[in-house]
């Protein structure tokens, strides 16, 4: 039997799960979709997983969660480690580059650059008010213009001339793109222009003031965009790695992480089939109207949290869970 | 009659001055709740867009209070420790007055327009006649007061560097001002998060100001705002004792967004956060960001020890 480690990233837009041995060898690896449902998601992500592993002999020792739902699934597959993104994804990244210097990374809904220093995390920006230059940016820009998203970097290399696209803000972006090819731009130079626009205003917004140096690994559902890809070398003046597992570099990341910290919890790929629920109501105690989530498995209440102060706290039975 | 103070602002620099110089008068008063979603959303109401997030906040306040007792307490300060402040503590007076102006609203204050220790003395003294009080009760009172406000910054202090001698965690200089790190909806889930990830929390404001701003020409000789000062003279006392700084800031804050960046390009060698609040709640953020800092510090703790 080989001891295996789960690490699940479930971000806004899609959910990884990633399984690795204690070589850190990936086992298994699936890349979904969320769609707003980040429990349902994570069902199917593990029946993908334990259909990858059915004869493999691996057995689940250990889980890791990260990502903006992190701390829901985390509840709900027993997890060792939750992680923040950030983290998550500089472990993940320097396990398999140790060289790295700087990470570049688009998602779904934020963007953030990470700088690494002898394979130490030393300092991070992250995207604050606004998703403008982030992949769903990207997505309704390119339904907009009527092409698949995932045809947009082939699009854009074929551009000789890229179109010049204010991309400080998504709703800008948007009146000059439609500006742009009123009055005759070509379709592949207008979405040149754009994948270049992004990388513009991430230049300017997360890598602000920071150091960028080589070698430099550009991950994130954006970094299958080739187009961003050339865009970003372009105006880094050096080449850009893109890992072909970049995309699961945050599930890969809390995955070693589950696997350093020596936690074993049991797991089972049962939790697919047991019905988690979830209620948020408003609590009427104080003036704060806190927001509290009640996580409920089979009925039980097993966790909950949002609530800023005592008065708010929801009674867990814990004689029932251990 | 009852005088009522706002938790906002101004009274975090100077409750026990406030609140003992009422009762050394015998005044009734009356000091709204700590901040709460009711209290920012009113304020929010109230408010012009352009208004930083405190001034809203302190808005929120006098709505509360206002109902609630016959006069609201709110002095106009223009200097402190002989330098400059920010003009929304000279405004905010009528900045008030104007915007409760259907209300009728009545107000109660001090000025202190000018530089020097006197200034104040005279300001509390104007004030205490107003209220209809005699000269002596109003020396005597303003006296005890100010000895109660120096006493209670003197024991916090001590209490803090005892704190930075004898902590064996992480610990983590947080710079806000002091209506930001004791309110309860913006510097107070900071501080909680902080201890959460066991970190110490070490606060700016509470170290003494006078040494602070005499340090603080270390970072910048020029800079004109007294809290600012105040702030940034921490930064140079303790950068080398503490592993990290976490700046907090609320939006839009005028000072802060130039202080903010010196400091970022000045003080080296720390890792920084720059934690920006504004009225929405967005705690998931916050925890991500702060959770990652903490986790720099500790990668850098083990780099250091390797």
């Amino acid at each position: 039997m080989i001891k295996g480690y789960l690490g699940i990233d479930i971000g806004s837009i899609s959910t990884k799960g990633v399984v690795i041995d204690n070589k850190n060898n990936i086992l298994a690896s699936e890349y979904l979709w969320t769609e707003g449902d980040p429990m349902g998601a994570v069902k199917r992500l593990l029946k993908v997983l334990e259909k990858q592993l059915k004869g493999k002999d691996v057995k689940i020792v250990s889980v890791g969660t990260t990502g903006s739902a992190r701390k829901l699934i985390g509840v709900m597959t027993n997890a060792s480690v939750v992680k923040n993104e950030i983290t998550a994804h500089a472990i993940g990244t320097t396990t398999l580059h140790p060289d790295v210097n700087t990470i570049f990374e688009i998602g779904g809904q934020d963007s953030k650059i990470i700088i690494i220093e002898n394979g130490f995390v030393v300092d991070y920006a992250m995207n604050t008010l606004c998703a403008a230059g982030t992949g769903s940016f990207l997505s309704s820009q390119a339904h907009r213009l009527g092409v698949p998203v995932e045809e947009f970097g082939k699009i854009a290399l074929t551009s000789q001339h890229p179109t010049n696209i204010a991309a400080r803000c998504t709703v800008f972006a948007e009146s000059d793109l439609v500006h742009k090819a009123q009055i005759g731009h070509k379709k592949e130079d207008i979405i040149a222009g754009l994948c270049k626009a992004v990388v513009t205003n991430y230049i300017n917004n997360i890598g602000k003031g920071k150091k960028i140096k080589a070698p430099i690994v550009f991950q994130g559902g954006v970094s299958k965009n080739v187009g961003v890809k050339k865009a970003f070398e372009d105006a880094v003046g050096c080449e850009v790695l893109v890992d072909p597992n970049g995309h699961l570099m945050g599930a890969f990341g809390v995955a070693v992480l589950a696997r350093k910290s020596g936690i074993e919890k049991s797991f089972s790929f049962d939790v697919a089939d047991m019905e988690f629920k979830t209620t948020g109501f408003e609590c009427p105690k104080c003036a704060n109207h806190c927001e509290i989530i009640c996580v409920f498995k089979d009925n039980e209440l097993i966790d909950s949290w949002g609530n800023k102060c005592d008065n708010g706290a929801v009674k867990i039975n814990r004689r029932n869970n251990g | 009659m009852k005088i009522g103070i706002p938790r906002a602002l101004l009274y975090y620099k100077n409750e026990k001055l406030w609140t003992t110089f009422f009762d050394e008068l015998g005044v009734e008063y009356i000091i709204s709740p700590e901040t709460n979603k009711e209290i920012v959303n009113a304020g929010a109401n109230l408010a012009i867009d352009e208004t930083c997030l405190p001034t809203k906040i302190l808005l929120g306040h006098i709505d509360w209070l206002k109902d609630k007792c016959d006069m609201v307490f709110l002095p106009r300060v223009a200097t402190a420790h002989g330098y400059g402040m920010c003009t929304k503590f000279l405004a905010q007076t009528d900045l008030v007055s104007n915007t409760f102006r259907e209300h009728k609203l009545k107000l109660v204050f001090y000025n202190i327009d000018k530089r020097g220790t006197k200034a104040e003395y005279k300001a509390f003294k104007k004030m205490g006649k107003f209220l209809g009080f005699k000269r002596s009760q109003i020396k005597f009172a303003f006296f005890t007061a100010k000895q109660a406000q120096l006493y209670y910054e003197m024991f916090r202090t001590q209490n803090q560097e005892r704190i930075l001698q004898e902590s064996k965690k992480n610990k983590v200089l947080v710079l806000a001002h002091a209506y930001n790190i004791a309110d309860a909806f913006i510097g107070e889930p900071i501080v909680r998060a902080l201890k959460q990830l066991d970190c110490e929390p070490i606060i700016a404001e509470y170290c003494d100001a006078k040494t602070c701003i005499k340090a603080s020409t270390e970072i910048s000789k020029t800079l004109p705002w007294a809290y600012n000062k105040h702030l940034v003279g921490a930064v140079s006392l303790l950068k080398d004792k503490v592993d990290g700084i976490v700046i907090l800031t609320t939006f839009p804050c005028g000072p802060d967004s130039m202080v903010n960046e010196m400091i970022m390009h000045k003080v080296k060698n720390v890792p920084i956060l720059v934690l920006t609040m504004d009225a929405q709640d967005a705690t998931a953020g916050i925890e991500t960001r702060l959770e990652s800092y903490v986790d720099i510090i500790n990668f850098k703790k083990e780099r250091e020890n390797e």
